[in-house]
């Protein structure tokens, strides 16, 4: 009887980690990029989901409840960086927590890495704001370029324009 | 006869015990610095310690988030606001950040005793012409559940609770 439940516990496991492990793939919306918002954006809730977009001189985020803009103008830092979440997350992430045989703490093991894009703005009467977004790893480097282009200061300059012999690639921007 | 009489001794002896800490701790507890009806929040510093600017981002925008949240204050002010240059009985806070350990979820996840975050943050008061009024060290921490963007929120919860308590609370009489 232990046996068998022990032997649903691997299959059910083997399933849920197979199904973890299959490559998300990374899909670029014409709207814009899928972000989420961890916090600082005025009028948004805290971790809500929806796209950013660069456009018109504005950085506009737009969600399912609502939208917000920021003048490109008004950004005077932008930095990246990358971090990792579990995959299992939310509700369901801390129930796993519980589950049999110390299974819980076997899928915290997955995790999918992704960007972070910070940005640092002043509103319209001169009060400083931060805003943090991430995102698909690989975009954030995009998205800072878009917004430098259009007007918006950085202290650690875009990795493309640095010289190629200075450039890494792989490794993310560090602030002075 | 005598056993009673041992048994209401420890009785006493720990009574004694349980009730100083309290007594103490009633006693300590520190009376409101000054009044101020706002507080501006200055941008944290990080300039010894590298710190990712995310977590300088989380740690500022948590704190504004905590002290309006804990109430008090009739306005919190951000770094640059200028309707904070009108305002009357106002206290600035600086935040240096003196301490960084990055840790690891799934290190806290996997074996619950490792990967702690912690953030160490020099607070500092002032009035509105520069001079301190009150300094204090706090930090942020995540233990076990959550990310480590999470300890910003510990820190912000402990400031907010710092200038409640210092600036706003009744004065004892």
């Amino acid at each position: 009887m232990g046996q068998l439940t022990m032997l649903r516990a691997i299959i059910f496991l083997a399933g849920v980690a197979g199904s973890a492990a299959l490559p998300a793939v990374a899909q670029q919306p014409a709207a814009g990029t899928k972000v989420v918002q961890i916090t600082g954006l005025a009028g948004v809730k805290a971790n809500a989901k929806g796209s950013l977009t660069p456009e018109n001189g504005n950085l506009q985020f737009e969600s399912a409840k609502g939208k917000a803009s920021v003048p490109i103008r008004s950004v005077e830092d932008v930095t990246t960086g990358n971090d990792s979440q579990r995959i299992f997350r939310g509700t369901f992430g801390t129930l796993t927590m519980f589950a049999p045989y110390g299974s819980g703490r076997f899928l915290s093991l997955f995790r999918s890495k992704l960007d972070t894009l910070t940005v640092q703005y002043r509103d319209a009467d001169g009060g400083l704001h931060g805003a943090i977004f991430t995102m698909p790893v690989g975009q954030a480097d995009a998205l800072k370029k878009e917004l430098v282009a259009q007007g918006a200061r950085t202290s650690v300059p875009v990795q493309g324009d640095a010289g190629s012999a200075e450039a890494k690639p792989s490794a993310k921007e560090k602030r002075p | 006869m005598k056993r009673a009489h041992c048994v209401m001794s420890i009785s006493v002896l720990l009574l004694c015990a349980l009730g100083q800490p309290t007594g103490v701790r009633a006693q300590t507890a520190p009376p409101p610095v000054m009044k101020a009806s706002a507080i501006q929040v200055l941008m944290i510093q990080s300039d010894e310690i590298q710190l990712p600017a995310e977590f300088q981002i989380a740690l500022y925008e948590n704190l504004i988030q905590q002290l309006q949240k804990k109430g008090g204050f009739q306005h919190v002010y951000r770094e640059g606001d200028h309707n904070a240059d009108g305002a009357a009985d106002l206290v600035v806070l600086h935040s240096t950040v003196r301490g960084f350990k990055k840790g690891s979820e799934m290190a806290r996840n996997v074996t619950t005793v490792a990967g702690k975050t912690q953030i160490d943050v020099h607070c500092q008061f002032t009035d509105k012409d520069g001079k301190s009024v009150l300094e204090r060290d706090l930090n942020g921490k995540v233990q076990f559940f959550g990310g480590n963007l999470r300890a910003t929120l510990d820190f912000a919860k402990k400031g907010a609770k710092l200038a409640h308590d210092s600036f706003v609370a009744a004065p004892v009489s």
